[in-house]
Protein backbone atom coordinates (compact mmCIF):
# COMPACT_ATOMS: atom_id res chain seq x y z
CA UNK A 1 0.00 0.00 0.00
CA UNK A 2 1.81 3.24 -0.57
CA UNK A 3 -0.20 5.93 0.74
CA UNK A 4 0.85 5.66 5.12
CA UNK A 5 -1.04 8.12 7.39
CA UNK A 6 0.80 9.21 10.47
CA UNK A 7 -1.83 9.83 13.25
CA UNK A 8 -3.26 10.11 16.47
CA UNK A 9 -7.11 9.33 17.05
CA UNK A 10 -7.05 11.54 20.11
CA UNK A 11 -5.75 14.96 17.40
CA UNK A 12 -8.63 16.21 15.43
CA UNK A 13 -6.66 17.18 12.40
CA UNK A 14 -5.83 13.68 12.31
CA UNK A 15 -9.03 12.31 12.27
CA UNK A 16 -10.02 14.63 9.58
CA UNK A 17 -8.08 12.59 7.20
CA UNK A 18 -8.63 8.98 8.35
CA UNK A 19 -11.98 9.84 8.18
CA UNK A 20 -11.80 11.19 4.36
CA UNK A 21 -9.88 8.68 3.28
CA UNK A 22 -12.37 6.08 4.48
CA UNK A 23 -15.22 8.08 3.12
CA UNK A 24 -13.39 8.30 -0.41
CA UNK A 25 -12.38 4.32 -0.60
CA UNK A 26 -9.01 5.67 -0.16
CA UNK A 27 -6.41 2.32 0.67
CA UNK A 28 -3.64 3.16 3.59
CA UNK A 29 -1.42 2.25 6.25
CA UNK A 30 -2.85 4.09 9.44
CA UNK A 31 0.12 4.49 11.54
CA UNK A 32 -0.38 5.43 15.08
CA UNK A 33 2.31 8.02 16.50
CA UNK A 34 1.10 8.45 20.28
CA UNK A 35 1.44 12.19 21.41
CA UNK A 36 0.75 10.72 25.02
CA UNK A 37 4.83 9.31 24.78
CA UNK A 38 6.03 11.89 23.13
CA UNK A 39 6.24 10.00 19.25
CA UNK A 40 6.30 12.53 17.46
CA UNK A 41 9.55 13.77 19.24
CA UNK A 42 11.53 10.23 18.06
CA UNK A 43 14.09 10.44 15.42
CA UNK A 44 12.21 8.15 13.23
CA UNK A 45 8.99 10.53 13.19
CA UNK A 46 11.54 13.53 12.25
CA UNK A 47 12.80 11.93 9.36
CA UNK A 48 8.91 11.38 8.23
CA UNK A 49 8.19 15.42 9.61
CA UNK A 50 10.36 17.57 10.51
CA UNK A 51 8.30 19.59 12.09
CA UNK A 52 7.30 16.99 14.66
CA UNK A 53 3.69 17.59 14.44
CA UNK A 54 0.54 15.18 12.98
CA UNK A 55 -0.92 14.23 10.82
CA UNK A 56 1.51 13.62 7.76
CA UNK A 57 1.71 11.04 5.15
CA UNK A 58 3.91 9.65 2.42
CA UNK A 59 2.68 8.72 -0.83
CA UNK A 60 4.78 6.57 -2.72
CA UNK A 61 8.30 8.89 -1.94
CA UNK A 62 6.29 12.03 -1.19
CA UNK A 63 5.75 13.37 2.17
CA UNK A 64 3.26 16.04 3.30
CA UNK A 65 2.24 17.39 6.92
CA UNK A 66 -0.94 20.26 7.66
CA UNK A 67 -3.98 18.62 7.45
CA UNK A 68 -5.27 20.90 5.11
CA UNK A 69 -2.40 20.32 2.75
CA UNK A 70 -2.76 16.71 3.26
CA UNK A 71 -6.66 17.24 2.27
CA UNK A 72 -6.70 19.45 -0.73
CA UNK A 73 -3.98 16.73 -2.05
CA UNK A 74 -5.93 13.37 -1.46
CA UNK A 75 -8.96 15.35 -3.01
CA UNK A 76 -7.21 16.07 -6.21
CA UNK A 77 -4.56 12.98 -6.35
CA UNK A 78 -7.27 10.26 -6.22
CA UNK A 79 -9.63 9.26 -8.80
CA UNK A 80 -13.29 9.01 -8.03
CA UNK A 81 -13.18 11.60 -5.43
CA UNK A 82 -16.37 13.16 -5.64
CA UNK A 83 -16.46 17.22 -6.91
CA UNK A 84 -17.67 18.43 -3.65
CA UNK A 85 -15.12 17.59 -1.33
CA UNK A 86 -12.69 20.46 -2.38
CA UNK A 87 -14.60 21.86 -5.98
CA UNK A 88 -13.28 22.67 -9.41
CA UNK A 89 -15.25 25.44 -9.45
CA UNK A 90 -12.49 28.07 -8.75
CA UNK A 91 -14.84 30.45 -6.58
CA UNK A 92 -16.74 27.74 -4.82
CA UNK A 93 -13.02 26.32 -4.06
CA UNK A 94 -11.94 30.25 -3.04
CA UNK A 95 -14.83 30.05 0.00
CA UNK A 96 -13.40 27.10 0.72
CA UNK A 97 -10.33 28.23 1.14
CA UNK A 98 -11.25 30.91 2.54
CA UNK A 99 -12.96 29.23 5.99
CA UNK A 100 -10.12 26.88 5.68
CA UNK A 101 -7.52 29.86 6.32
CA UNK A 102 -9.63 31.43 9.15
CA UNK A 103 -10.02 28.17 10.92
CA UNK A 104 -6.21 28.50 11.75
CA UNK A 105 -6.45 31.19 14.25
CA UNK A 106 -10.05 31.25 15.26
CA UNK A 107 -11.55 27.95 15.64
CA UNK A 108 -8.52 25.93 16.02
CA UNK A 109 -6.82 28.61 18.05
CA UNK A 110 -9.57 28.87 20.34
CA UNK A 111 -10.73 25.40 20.63
CA UNK A 112 -7.72 23.26 20.69
CA UNK A 113 -5.91 24.91 23.59
CA UNK A 114 -9.07 25.30 25.64
CA UNK A 115 -9.73 21.42 25.68
CA UNK A 116 -5.99 20.61 26.38
CA UNK A 117 -6.19 23.06 29.30
CA UNK A 118 -9.89 21.90 30.61
CA UNK A 119 -9.34 18.47 30.47
CA UNK A 120 -7.05 16.84 27.88
CA UNK A 121 -3.37 18.11 29.40
CA UNK A 122 -2.94 15.37 32.12
CA UNK A 123 -2.91 12.71 29.23
CA UNK A 124 -0.33 13.90 27.50
CA UNK A 125 1.54 14.52 30.60
CA UNK A 126 0.98 18.38 30.78
CA UNK A 127 -0.84 20.24 33.63
CA UNK A 128 -4.04 22.15 33.07
CA UNK A 129 -4.20 25.80 33.05
CA UNK A 130 -7.03 27.15 33.84
CA UNK A 131 -5.83 30.25 33.14
CA UNK A 132 -5.01 29.80 29.74
CA UNK A 133 -7.98 27.38 28.94
CA UNK A 134 -10.23 30.98 30.10
CA UNK A 135 -8.53 33.15 26.96
CA UNK A 136 -8.86 30.09 24.82
CA UNK A 137 -12.53 29.89 25.61
CA UNK A 138 -13.07 33.29 24.22
CA UNK A 139 -11.62 32.50 21.05
CA UNK A 140 -13.73 29.52 20.79
CA UNK A 141 -16.84 31.08 21.91
CA UNK A 142 -16.54 34.04 19.28
CA UNK A 143 -15.71 31.29 16.36
CA UNK A 144 -18.93 29.64 17.31
CA UNK A 145 -20.86 32.85 16.87
CA UNK A 146 -18.76 33.33 13.38
CA UNK A 147 -19.87 29.90 12.51
CA UNK A 148 -23.35 30.39 13.36
CA UNK A 149 -24.16 33.87 12.06
CA UNK A 150 -21.96 33.52 8.88
CA UNK A 151 -20.11 30.41 7.80
CA UNK A 152 -23.70 28.38 7.86
CA UNK A 153 -25.46 31.36 6.01
CA UNK A 154 -27.25 29.83 3.16
CA UNK A 155 -29.86 27.40 2.23
CA UNK A 156 -27.91 23.95 2.68
CA UNK A 157 -26.62 22.32 6.02
CA UNK A 158 -22.93 22.54 5.39
CA UNK A 159 -20.55 25.33 5.54
CA UNK A 160 -21.03 28.34 3.24
CA UNK A 161 -24.51 27.28 2.79
CA UNK A 162 -23.82 23.86 0.61
CA UNK A 163 -25.34 21.24 0.32
CA UNK A 164 -22.84 18.44 0.41
CA UNK A 165 -19.82 18.47 2.50
CA UNK A 166 -16.11 19.74 1.76
CA UNK A 167 -13.00 19.10 3.39
CA UNK A 168 -13.56 22.24 5.69
CA UNK A 169 -16.65 20.75 7.08
CA UNK A 170 -14.83 17.91 8.17
CA UNK A 171 -12.06 19.15 9.35
CA UNK A 172 -13.63 22.19 11.28
CA UNK A 173 -16.11 19.48 12.76
CA UNK A 174 -13.63 17.13 13.76
CA UNK A 175 -12.27 20.32 15.65
CA UNK A 176 -15.62 20.96 17.65
CA UNK A 177 -15.49 16.90 18.38
CA UNK A 178 -12.48 17.71 20.76
CA UNK A 179 -15.17 18.82 23.48
CA UNK A 180 -16.45 15.49 23.93
CA UNK A 181 -13.62 15.27 26.10
CA UNK A 182 -14.82 18.04 28.69
CA UNK A 183 -17.34 17.87 31.03
CA UNK A 184 -21.10 17.78 29.43
CA UNK A 185 -22.39 21.17 31.24
CA UNK A 186 -19.31 22.87 29.79
CA UNK A 187 -20.01 21.36 25.99
CA UNK A 188 -23.64 22.12 26.38
CA UNK A 189 -22.57 25.49 27.81
CA UNK A 190 -20.65 26.48 24.65
CA UNK A 191 -22.83 24.81 21.89
CA UNK A 192 -26.42 24.94 23.49
CA UNK A 193 -26.90 28.43 22.00
CA UNK A 194 -25.88 27.94 18.48
CA UNK A 195 -28.36 25.39 16.88
CA UNK A 196 -27.02 26.04 13.22
CA UNK A 197 -23.73 24.52 14.17
CA UNK A 198 -25.36 21.87 16.42
CA UNK A 199 -27.26 20.87 13.10
CA UNK A 200 -24.25 21.12 11.31
CA UNK A 201 -22.31 19.02 13.33
CA UNK A 202 -25.32 16.12 13.26
CA UNK A 203 -25.57 16.43 9.13
CA UNK A 204 -21.74 16.20 8.48
CA UNK A 205 -21.61 13.11 10.76
CA UNK A 206 -24.88 11.59 9.11
CA UNK A 207 -22.86 12.42 5.53
CA UNK A 208 -19.81 10.53 6.70
CA UNK A 209 -21.02 7.53 9.19
CA UNK A 210 -19.95 4.61 9.39
CA UNK A 211 -16.74 6.27 9.32
CA UNK A 212 -17.24 9.65 11.56
CA UNK A 213 -18.37 7.63 14.27
CA UNK A 214 -15.51 4.58 14.10
CA UNK A 215 -12.83 7.16 14.11
CA UNK A 216 -14.27 9.26 16.70
CA UNK A 217 -15.18 6.46 19.14
CA UNK A 218 -11.16 5.96 20.14
CA UNK A 219 -12.36 9.77 21.89
CA UNK A 220 -14.24 7.43 24.65
CA UNK A 221 -11.02 5.64 25.43
CA UNK A 222 -9.36 8.93 25.97
CA UNK A 223 -12.26 10.26 27.84
CA UNK A 224 -12.08 7.18 30.69
CA UNK A 225 -7.94 7.92 30.74
CA UNK A 226 -9.12 11.54 31.73
CA UNK A 227 -11.53 10.47 33.94
CA UNK A 228 -8.76 7.76 35.47
CA UNK A 229 -5.74 10.35 36.13
CA UNK A 230 -8.21 13.34 37.33
CA UNK A 231 -9.60 10.74 40.04
CA UNK A 232 -5.90 9.67 41.25
CA UNK A 233 -5.07 11.29 44.74
CA UNK A 234 -3.00 14.96 44.59
CA UNK A 235 0.56 13.87 44.75
CA UNK A 236 0.90 13.66 41.08
CA UNK B 1 -18.02 40.95 -19.28
CA UNK B 2 -16.34 41.40 -15.66
CA UNK B 3 -15.94 45.00 -13.81
CA UNK B 4 -12.61 45.99 -12.46
CA UNK B 5 -11.22 43.20 -9.49
CA UNK B 6 -11.22 45.98 -6.60
CA UNK B 7 -8.73 44.86 -3.88
CA UNK B 8 -9.82 46.40 -0.52
CA UNK B 9 -6.60 46.58 1.59
CA UNK B 10 -4.63 48.47 4.26
CA UNK B 11 -0.98 48.76 3.09
CA UNK B 12 -0.30 48.67 7.17
CA UNK B 13 -1.00 45.17 6.68
CA UNK B 14 0.87 42.32 5.78
CA UNK B 15 -1.45 40.29 3.94
CA UNK B 16 -3.14 43.43 1.84
CA UNK B 17 0.88 44.14 0.90
CA UNK B 18 1.23 40.71 -0.28
CA UNK B 19 -2.05 41.03 -2.42
CA UNK B 20 -1.05 44.18 -3.66
CA UNK B 21 2.26 42.85 -4.49
CA UNK B 22 0.63 39.83 -6.28
CA UNK B 23 -1.84 42.23 -8.45
CA UNK B 24 1.10 44.68 -9.71
CA UNK B 25 3.69 42.14 -10.42
CA UNK B 26 1.50 40.02 -12.58
CA UNK B 27 -0.11 43.15 -14.11
CA UNK B 28 -3.93 42.50 -12.86
CA UNK B 29 -6.46 45.34 -13.70
CA UNK B 30 -7.34 46.50 -10.59
CA UNK B 31 -8.59 49.23 -8.22
CA UNK B 32 -7.10 49.97 -4.86
CA UNK B 33 -9.61 51.06 -2.25
CA UNK B 34 -7.72 52.09 0.86
CA UNK B 35 -9.40 50.76 3.72
CA UNK B 36 -7.79 52.34 7.29
CA UNK B 37 -7.59 50.33 10.17
CA UNK B 38 -5.84 53.37 12.41
CA UNK B 39 -9.39 55.18 11.78
CA UNK B 40 -11.57 52.13 12.17
CA UNK B 41 -12.94 52.11 8.88
CA UNK B 42 -13.11 48.10 8.47
CA UNK B 43 -15.79 48.57 10.72
CA UNK B 44 -18.24 50.95 8.68
CA UNK B 45 -21.07 49.39 7.12
CA UNK B 46 -19.99 49.51 3.77
CA UNK B 47 -17.28 47.68 4.16
CA UNK B 48 -18.96 45.10 6.42
CA UNK B 49 -21.22 44.06 3.28
CA UNK B 50 -18.06 43.46 1.41
CA UNK B 51 -16.63 41.34 4.33
CA UNK B 52 -18.98 40.28 7.29
CA UNK B 53 -15.19 39.78 9.14
CA UNK B 54 -14.33 43.32 9.10
CA UNK B 55 -10.94 42.70 8.03
CA UNK B 56 -8.56 43.55 5.06
CA UNK B 57 -7.34 42.36 2.37
CA UNK B 58 -10.88 41.38 0.74
CA UNK B 59 -11.51 41.33 -3.01
CA UNK B 60 -14.40 42.06 -5.19
CA UNK B 61 -14.48 40.82 -8.41
CA UNK B 62 -18.05 40.99 -10.50
CA UNK B 63 -20.44 39.79 -7.65
CA UNK B 64 -17.94 37.63 -5.93
CA UNK B 65 -16.74 38.77 -2.40
CA UNK B 66 -13.76 36.81 -0.66
CA UNK B 67 -11.45 37.37 1.89
CA UNK B 68 -8.60 35.62 3.63
CA UNK B 69 -5.41 36.57 1.75
CA UNK B 70 -4.02 33.05 1.02
CA UNK B 71 -7.61 32.44 -0.68
CA UNK B 72 -7.39 35.53 -2.01
CA UNK B 73 -3.93 34.78 -3.86
CA UNK B 74 -4.83 31.45 -4.88
CA UNK B 75 -7.71 32.60 -6.90
CA UNK B 76 -5.70 35.49 -8.53
CA UNK B 77 -3.09 33.17 -9.64
CA UNK B 78 -5.59 30.64 -11.11
CA UNK B 79 -8.66 32.76 -12.28
CA UNK B 80 -6.56 35.16 -14.24
CA UNK B 81 -4.92 34.44 -17.26
CA UNK B 82 -1.04 34.31 -18.00
CA UNK B 83 0.23 33.93 -14.77
CA UNK B 84 3.61 32.55 -14.27
CA UNK B 85 3.06 29.13 -12.90
CA UNK B 86 5.83 29.70 -10.22
CA UNK B 87 3.70 31.44 -8.47
CA UNK B 88 1.59 28.75 -7.72
CA UNK B 89 2.61 25.51 -9.70
CA UNK B 90 -0.06 23.64 -11.50
CA UNK B 91 1.49 20.37 -10.46
CA UNK B 92 0.01 18.85 -7.50
CA UNK B 93 3.05 17.68 -5.55
CA UNK B 94 4.66 21.11 -5.69
CA UNK B 95 1.49 23.02 -5.12
CA UNK B 96 0.99 20.50 -2.15
CA UNK B 97 3.89 22.15 -0.40
CA UNK B 98 2.98 25.20 -0.81
CA UNK B 99 0.05 24.65 0.99
CA UNK B 100 1.97 23.23 3.59
CA UNK B 101 3.87 26.55 4.64
CA UNK B 102 0.68 28.26 4.00
CA UNK B 103 -1.14 26.37 6.77
CA UNK B 104 1.76 26.78 9.11
CA UNK B 105 2.25 30.22 8.54
CA UNK B 106 -1.22 31.44 10.45
CA UNK B 107 -0.34 29.88 13.75
CA UNK B 108 3.49 30.44 14.12
CA UNK B 109 4.89 33.18 11.36
CA UNK B 110 1.63 35.07 11.69
CA UNK B 111 0.75 34.88 15.01
CA UNK B 112 4.54 35.18 16.66
CA UNK B 113 5.00 38.11 14.70
CA UNK B 114 1.67 39.83 14.44
CA UNK B 115 1.33 40.23 18.59
CA UNK B 116 5.24 40.85 19.18
CA UNK B 117 4.81 43.87 16.71
CA UNK B 118 1.06 45.41 18.09
CA UNK B 119 2.23 44.91 21.47
CA UNK B 120 5.12 46.43 21.62
CA UNK B 121 5.31 49.34 18.85
CA UNK B 122 1.37 49.77 17.28
CA UNK B 123 -1.02 49.13 19.49
CA UNK B 124 -1.52 52.72 20.59
CA UNK B 125 -1.87 53.69 16.93
CA UNK B 126 -5.03 50.86 16.89
CA UNK B 127 -6.43 52.59 20.06
CA UNK B 128 -5.36 49.88 22.33
CA UNK B 129 -3.17 49.40 25.24
CA UNK B 130 0.63 47.57 24.94
CA UNK B 131 0.84 44.36 26.43
CA UNK B 132 4.00 42.94 27.02
CA UNK B 133 3.22 39.82 28.59
CA UNK B 134 1.76 39.14 25.19
CA UNK B 135 4.73 40.25 23.92
CA UNK B 136 7.16 38.01 25.70
CA UNK B 137 4.92 34.89 25.03
CA UNK B 138 4.74 36.06 20.96
CA UNK B 139 8.28 36.54 21.11
CA UNK B 140 8.76 33.17 21.36
CA UNK B 141 6.17 31.69 18.80
CA UNK B 142 7.88 34.00 16.23
CA UNK B 143 11.95 32.85 17.49
CA UNK B 144 10.62 29.36 17.34
CA UNK B 145 9.11 30.41 13.70
CA UNK B 146 12.47 31.98 12.22
CA UNK B 147 14.14 29.15 13.46
CA UNK B 148 11.73 26.26 11.32
CA UNK B 149 11.72 29.07 8.16
CA UNK B 150 15.65 28.81 8.62
CA UNK B 151 15.85 25.07 9.01
CA UNK B 152 13.07 23.86 7.24
CA UNK B 153 11.36 25.79 5.04
CA UNK B 154 14.38 27.54 3.76
CA UNK B 155 16.13 23.91 3.00
CA UNK B 156 17.04 23.47 -0.72
CA UNK B 157 18.82 24.70 -3.56
CA UNK B 158 17.05 28.01 -4.30
CA UNK B 159 16.69 31.05 -3.05
CA UNK B 160 12.88 31.00 -1.82
CA UNK B 161 10.56 28.57 0.11
CA UNK B 162 10.77 24.87 -0.45
CA UNK B 163 14.18 25.34 -2.42
CA UNK B 164 12.50 26.65 -5.09
CA UNK B 165 13.88 29.13 -7.55
CA UNK B 166 11.50 31.90 -8.42
CA UNK B 167 9.07 32.83 -5.60
CA UNK B 168 5.52 31.35 -5.16
CA UNK B 169 2.96 33.20 -3.15
CA UNK B 170 3.67 32.28 -0.52
CA UNK B 171 7.15 33.67 -0.63
CA UNK B 172 5.38 36.73 -0.91
CA UNK B 173 2.54 36.32 1.83
CA UNK B 174 5.47 35.19 4.67
CA UNK B 175 7.90 38.02 3.54
CA UNK B 176 5.23 40.85 4.06
CA UNK B 177 4.72 39.51 7.13
CA UNK B 178 8.41 39.60 8.20
CA UNK B 179 8.62 43.49 7.12
CA UNK B 180 6.49 44.42 9.54
CA UNK B 181 9.36 43.74 11.90
CA UNK B 182 10.87 47.29 10.10
CA UNK B 183 8.92 49.42 12.78
CA UNK B 184 10.49 47.88 16.06
CA UNK B 185 13.54 50.00 17.36
CA UNK B 186 16.63 48.97 14.79
CA UNK B 187 18.18 46.94 18.21
CA UNK B 188 15.31 45.06 18.54
CA UNK B 189 15.05 44.24 15.47
CA UNK B 190 18.74 43.39 14.95
CA UNK B 191 18.32 40.64 17.97
CA UNK B 192 15.74 38.83 16.11
CA UNK B 193 16.81 38.41 13.00
CA UNK B 194 20.07 38.68 12.71
CA UNK B 195 20.70 35.06 13.81
CA UNK B 196 18.71 33.63 11.19
CA UNK B 197 21.10 34.26 8.10
CA UNK B 198 18.45 32.26 5.56
CA UNK B 199 16.12 34.65 6.19
CA UNK B 200 17.90 37.81 5.68
CA UNK B 201 19.07 36.55 2.13
CA UNK B 202 15.39 35.34 1.49
CA UNK B 203 13.78 38.36 2.34
CA UNK B 204 16.57 40.83 0.30
CA UNK B 205 16.01 38.30 -2.59
CA UNK B 206 12.31 38.16 -2.65
CA UNK B 207 12.51 42.00 -2.48
CA UNK B 208 14.96 42.21 -5.51
CA UNK B 209 12.72 39.25 -7.43
CA UNK B 210 9.48 41.73 -6.81
CA UNK B 211 11.01 45.00 -7.26
CA UNK B 212 10.19 47.91 -8.03
CA UNK B 213 7.11 46.89 -6.90
CA UNK B 214 8.20 45.29 -3.61
CA UNK B 215 9.52 48.98 -2.34
CA UNK B 216 6.55 50.86 -3.35
CA UNK B 217 3.94 48.74 -1.48
CA UNK B 218 6.50 49.09 1.13
CA UNK B 219 6.47 52.89 0.96
CA UNK B 220 4.54 53.53 3.72
CA UNK B 221 5.72 51.45 6.28
CA UNK B 222 9.17 52.16 5.66
CA UNK B 223 7.12 56.35 6.07
CA UNK B 224 5.82 54.96 9.32
CA UNK B 225 8.94 53.55 10.43
CA UNK B 226 11.06 57.03 10.25
CA UNK B 227 8.29 58.04 12.54
CA UNK B 228 8.82 55.74 14.62
CA UNK B 229 12.44 56.23 14.35
CA UNK B 230 12.17 60.11 15.50
CA UNK B 231 10.00 59.87 18.19
CA UNK B 232 12.15 57.30 19.75
CA UNK B 233 15.25 59.63 19.10
CA UNK B 234 13.17 62.59 21.04
CA UNK B 235 12.16 60.34 23.96
CA UNK B 236 16.04 59.39 24.44
CA UNK B 237 16.61 62.91 24.30
CA UNK B 238 14.12 64.74 26.44
CA UNK B 239 11.87 61.79 27.94
CA UNK B 240 8.93 59.96 26.48
CA UNK B 241 6.37 61.67 25.18
CA UNK B 242 2.66 60.95 24.35
CA UNK B 243 2.23 58.75 21.48
CA UNK B 244 0.74 60.97 18.80
CA UNK B 245 0.34 58.08 16.36
CA UNK B 246 -2.70 57.17 17.26
CA UNK B 247 -5.37 57.91 13.94
CA UNK B 248 -2.88 59.92 12.14
CA UNK B 249 -3.84 60.63 9.08
CA UNK B 250 -0.50 61.80 7.84
CA UNK B 251 0.14 58.28 7.52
Amino acid sequence: MSLKVYADRTAQPSRAVLIFCKVNGIKFEEITVELAKQQQFSPEYKAINPLKKLPAIVDGGFKLSECHAILIYLASAFPGVPDHWYPTDLQRRAKINSVLSWHHLNLRHGGAPFVLNTALAPVMGLPLNPKAAAEAEKILSRSLATLEKVWLNGNGPFLLGSFQPSIADLSLVCEIMQLELVDKKIKDRLLGPHKKVQRWIESTRNATNPHFDEVHSFLIEVKAKIGVLTALPSKM
Amino acid sequence: MMTRLKVYADRMSQPSRAVLLFCRLNRLDFHEIKVDISKRQQLSPEFKEINPMEKVPAIVHGNFNLFESHAILIYLATAFPGIADHWYPADIHRRAKIHSVLDWHHSNLRHGALTYVVNTVLAPALGRPLNPQAAAEAEKVLLSSLSKLENIWLKGDGAFLLGGFQPSIADLSMVCELMQLEVLGEKDRSRILTPYKKVLQWIEDTRTATNPHFDEVHNILFKVKRKFQEQRLREANSGPEPNNMGGSSKM
